[in-house]
């Protein structure tokens, strides 16, 4: 074998717990690496796959009057509409235990032809009969029924009737039933009329044949449709184009999966620091050996070459540890996001370019980052490396710190200590940048987790009520709002209004963003109460409803795109077309794009003075079990009282469908806070023992003029605190700027507001127990070994 | 004068300065040397003299201030330091007080370490090379067994059998026997004589008085000025 290649191994094996330190340091980074960006690519490609297999409608139409197959088949045959559908989607209310849930009823036309928003048949009957359902496979947890099960469904109109569940299917284009808390069922129209309801297809489903990705051009070719139909007596209220080609989740996935990519790209440049020192440590402990290789032949770029081999070969040791586990975790990884995503992972193969990309960056960071100290050992000058001791005294500035030498009630090793700290500012920097940056990010994963919890507890301090009742029909609220008041727990009770709206701007007609779930994307107006106790909105610029002005409006963040303070906006609500003054913005945490504006605004150009359709309710107790109770009181009351309840949602579940939402995220800042725990205490350790193995004859120097054994370790001990003291200063600032960013990029991402920045106390002091420990823990055990030689050893050590 | 004594290093007026922290510090001052082909050569001279200087500047580990240094006709003040480290991998081997052998190689393998380097030998010969010098230098036994294991004397055997790898005409020891007992000091004076009468130059730097008989030529330095280039037996 080479000589060269031969000493390269024997130096990796003859120092195994440290390259060991190494190897596991690139491992961990390219593991990141490879874990997010395999799982990021397998999700992305199936989930457009998904989503686009399932032959996304590129337009809902929704009609006032039933669309009947003649016209249907002549929709067909319009230019520029490569499919069209028949379909209705009506909201009800399943009953499970003693509960009431949300669900969404899909009225099927035709389901053995089902040309849009196609659903897999999983179980069970592929087409219901009369009285039964099939169900979204993530609906039977929330339903708790298994197939053949019977389930209480509610319509509008209709009363309570047993739907059974006679099979089930995988709508790739919803979101997962349980993390909506909803359940979604799929009926014919007969069973709709069975529940009671009297209504038909009333919304069109169509597919466009050009442009399919262009929302301008599909909201101009369901215009002009809507225009054809109305020409024929049918009344459309309302379009529906949902962002083309996209998953309702797209956006929050992809800001989930960068941040984890922007960490794990971070962990292995850490990483590949900690390399750097330890090469760096290898060059010194290695300098004189280099003077003997020039000396006997050796060039420089052979040497630069034996050192860059070394590097190499623990990048590929590291590489061929993280590789295949990164797969194991990638597949982990993909898998509990598919089912979050409610995806069918059809192809689960990484591809190629992934393990390229870590084989390409678990290589050239690391050489990147020793290339420095490599090419200052390897281009010594021969004369340097044979008389190199050490730390040079050159290098030795610290006219600043004389001030020490002055305070006496500091004792003379703590005064060294210090001195030694400051020694070498190259070396200071570098291990201070590695403890600080791995710091910062430990404390942004967990400060960002944190905020992720005070936003989701907005929940509960913007939504001063416990229920929120939703009417089929505008009722008359006095006498039920009085008693509700009287109820015992209930503290407040008021009439609320609501309706689905979208801005009218080219067209007269409505058209939203809005999903065919009726949630994602969907716009809400909601009209409120002078002086309303159950709401405390979160105002971020303007003001609130004074009640002075006529139709003022305020949108939260997700519906102010592009609008400004006085600026007037048109709503289409209920099919007319209303004007309204924005007097301010506010930011909503677990809604979609909302708008609020007066009770008495809203009925009056609504013509429903005096009437409400939403009943907001707030206990005395905003525990969980305490809702339960209270909610199953009032829905027996509202029941007793013939009052029609569309939908019935506690803020507790509204809490927890967020909370689900970004569980993976939560969890994944977790996991690697930990691994840049891990990563930090090795740099740590790699440094310090690299700073006393320099100082070995310095310190039987020491020895030689009566330094004992445990002065000595407390000197490098206090070295090594004071480097991580110092350390943690910096990374608190970093994590602050770091926490602020992030936060702001996932709250932007995932719902347009930027999450508050928020320390995690827990975070601060976790890491400083983790840096003291580490600090003393990476200093004492090299400093004992070193206090350890004799004096003899100590100043012949090479 | 017959190929066996012709000047194979050639000094000219040769200066070498450094600065330190009190100024220019000249370490060497136009020196003037000759040495001849297959000689023994003493260098001496108090801590600070220069010595180690003038070994660096004939090994090229120095470049000089001022003046020229010959060696085997190679101007070798006018070499690149790449050029350099091959041509010393080649014409000279040196030799260190404290041996400096690679800790993670065998003794076999430190000394096929220069053959390496300067791609000398084919691969395929170098072990048998390599065996072949150290059993020269009497350490055969100890081919396959890292330094650590071997006694200072072997280990200086060893570090001159490396010295020897390239087949070099010049070898340079510097205090080789500085940190051995006096009769292990004397096998390796042995064997470094027995080098010379085999046509290597040998060139020495010693404080040690009673192996002066080994030396053709003792070279006396001081103050970075040779007080004296005795010639013996010549």
């Amino acid at each position: 074998m080479n000589i060269r290649l031969l000493k390269v191994i024997r130096d990796i094996t003859s120092d195994y717990a440290k390259n060991l330190m190494l190897v596991l340091a690139i491992a961990i980074g390219v593991f990141g690496i490879g874990s997010i960006l395999g799982a990021y690519s397998v999700l992305t490609r199936e989930m457009s796959s998904n989503y686009l297999g399932t032959n996304p409608a590129s337009a809902t139409l929704e009609t006032e009057s039933e669309i009947s197959r003649g016209l249907l088949d002549s929709v067909r045959q319009f230019p520029g509409i490569q499919e069209a559908e028949r379909h209705a989607t009506v909201s009800a209310r399943m009953k499970v235990g003693d509960k009431w849930y949300p669900m969404l009823l899909f009225v099927i036309d035709d389901f053995a032809s089902k040309k849009t928003n196609q659903v897999s048949h999983l179980t069970g009957s592929t087409t219901p009969a009369t009285g039964e359902m099939l169900v979204e496979r993530t609906a039977l947890v929330v339903m708790q029924a298994n197939e053949g099960d019977e389930i209480g469904v509610k319509t509008s109109n209709g009363e309570p009737a047993p739907l059974k569940i006679s099979g089930t299917v995988h709508d790739a284009g919803l979101a997962p039933a349980w993390q909506e808390q909803a359940g979604y069922g799929y009926i014919t129209l007969s069973t709709l009329h069975y529940l009671g309801e009297s209504q038909g297809f009333d919304q069109l489903r169509i597919v466009v044949s050009e442009n399919a990705l262009s929302r301008e051009a599909i909201t101009a070719k369901a215009g002009e449709l809507s225009d054809w139909l109305e020409a024929r007596g049918i009344k459309v209220h309302e379009i529906q184009v949902p962002p083309p080609g996209k998953h309702p989740h797209q956006s929050q996935m992809r800001a989930v999966l960068t941040i984890f990519t922007t960490f794990s790209f971070l962990i292995l440049v850490l990483g590949s620091i900690l390399v750097a020192t330890s090469v760096a440590t290898l060059m010194v402990k290695q300098v004189r050996q280099i003077g003997v290789m020039k000396t006997i032949g050796a060039t420089s770029l052979q040497i630069t070459m034996m050192y860059v081999l070394m590097i190499v070969m623990i990048c590929v040791v590291a590489l061929a540890l993280a590789i295949p586990l990164s797969r194991v975790a990638a597949a982990a990884f993909y898998q509990q996001i598919a089912v979050l995503l409610n995806l069918e992972l059809a192809d689960r193969s990484v591809p190629l370019w992934v393990p390229l990309l870590q084989i390409g960056s678990g290589i050239v960071i690391p050489l990147l980052a020793a290339a420095l100290p490599v090419l200052r050992g390897s281009f010594i000058s021969v004369r340097s490396a044979l008389d190199n001791y050490g730390v040079k005294a050159a290098q030795t500035r610290q006219g600043a710190l004389n001030f020490i030498s002055r305070l006496s009630f500091i004792s003379e090793s703590f005064k060294l200590s210090v001195r030694n700290v400051f020694r070498l500012h190259s070396r200071l920097m570098m291990t201070v940048g590695l403890l600080a940056t791995g710091g910062a990010m430990f404390m942004t994963a967990l400060n960002v987790a944190d905020a992720w919890d005070d936003n989701l507890k907005r929940i509960y301090q913007q939504r001063l009520y416990d229920l929120d009742v939703k009417l089929n029909e505008r009722i008359k609220p006095d006498t039920i709002l009085e008693t509700l008041r009287s109820m015992p727990g209930v503290t407040a009770a008021e009439g609320w209004d609501y309706s689905a709206t979208s801005v009218v701007r080219e067209t007269s007609r409505q058209v939203s963003h809005t999903y065919p779930d009726k949630a994602h994307g969907s716009f809400t107006l909601l009209a409120l109460p002078p002086g309303s106790k159950l709401l405390d909105p979160t105002l971020v610029e303007g003001m609130w409803l004074s009640g002075k002005a006529k139709n003022e409006i305020v949108l939260n963040q997700l519906a102010r795109s592009g609008v400004k303070i006085g600026d007037s906006v048109k709503l289409a609500v209920e099919g007319k077309i209303t004007a309204w003054k924005v007097t301010g913005f506010c930011e909503d945490v677990g809604s979609g794009a909302a708008a609020y504006v007066s009770i008495d605004d809203f009925s009056r150009v609504n013509h429903s003075i005096g009437m409400v359709k939403m009943l907001r309710v707030a206990y005395s107790d905003r525990s969980r079990d305490f809702a339960y109770a209270k909610n199953r009181e009032i829905e027996v009351l509202l029941e007793s009282k013939k009052v029609s309840v569309s939908s019935s949602l506690p803020v507790w579940l509204l809490h927890n469908a967020v909370a689900a939402h970004m569980k993976v995220l939560v969890n994944s800042l977790m996991a690697m806070a930990l691994l840049m725990a891990v990563v930090g205490t090795l740099g740590l350790t790699s440094t310090m023992s690299m700073s006393i193995m320099e100082r070995t004859r310095e310190i039987g120097v020491m020895r030689a003029i009566g330094g004992t054994p445990g002065k000595i370790r407390s000197i490098v001990v206090y070295e090594g605190l004071l480097i991580g003291m110092i350390s943690i200063v910096i990374a608190f600032i970093l994590a602050l700027i770091l926490s602020s960013w992030m936060g702001e990029f996932i709250g932007n991402m995932a719902f347009r507001t930027p999450l508050s920045l928020t320390i995690s106390v827990t975070a601060f002091v976790l890491w400083i127990l983790i840096i003291l420990v580490g600090s003393f823990a990476a200093a004492y055990f090299p400093a004992r070994r070193a206090s350890r030689l004799t004096t003899r050893e100590a100043l012949a050590y090479e | 004068m017959n190929e066996h004594h012709k000047i194979l290093i050639r000094l000219t007026g040769v200066t070498k300065s450094f600065m330190v922290g009190s100024g220019r510090f000249s370490a060497l001052k136009n020196v003037d040397l000759e040495i001849r082909k297959g000689q023994m050569v003493s260098i001496t001279g108090k801590s600070g003299s220069g010595k180690s200087t003038l070994l660096n500047i004939i090994t090229g580990i120095d470049k000089t201030t001022e003046g020229s240094v010959s060696v085997n006709g190679v101007r070798i003040d006018k070499l690149s330091e790449s050029d350099l480290a091959s041509w010393r991998g080649k014409n000279i081997g040196v030799v260190f007080q404290f041996f400096q052998l690679i800790p993670t190689l065998t003794i076999a393998e430190n000394v096929m370490l220069p053959m390496d380097f300067c791609n000398t030998y084919p691969r395929s010969d170098r072990r048998k090379r390599a065996l072949s010098i150290l059993q020269s230098v009497d350490i055969i036994e100890q081919a396959d067994k890292f330094p650590s294991s071997l006694s200072g004397g072997q280990q200086q055997r060893a570090a001159i059998a490396r010295a020897l790898a390239n087949d070099p005409s010049i070898i340079i020891a510097d205090e080789p026997t500085g940190n051995l007992d006096s009769n292990t000091a004397t096998s390796i004076f042995e064997l470094f004589a027995s080098l010379a009468r085999s046509g290597k130059t040998v060139i020495v730097v010693t404080h040690e008085r009673e192996f002066s008989s080994y030396f053709e030529q003792c070279i006396s330095i001081a103050d970075g000025v040779i007080a004296a280039g005795t010639s013996v037996n010549v």
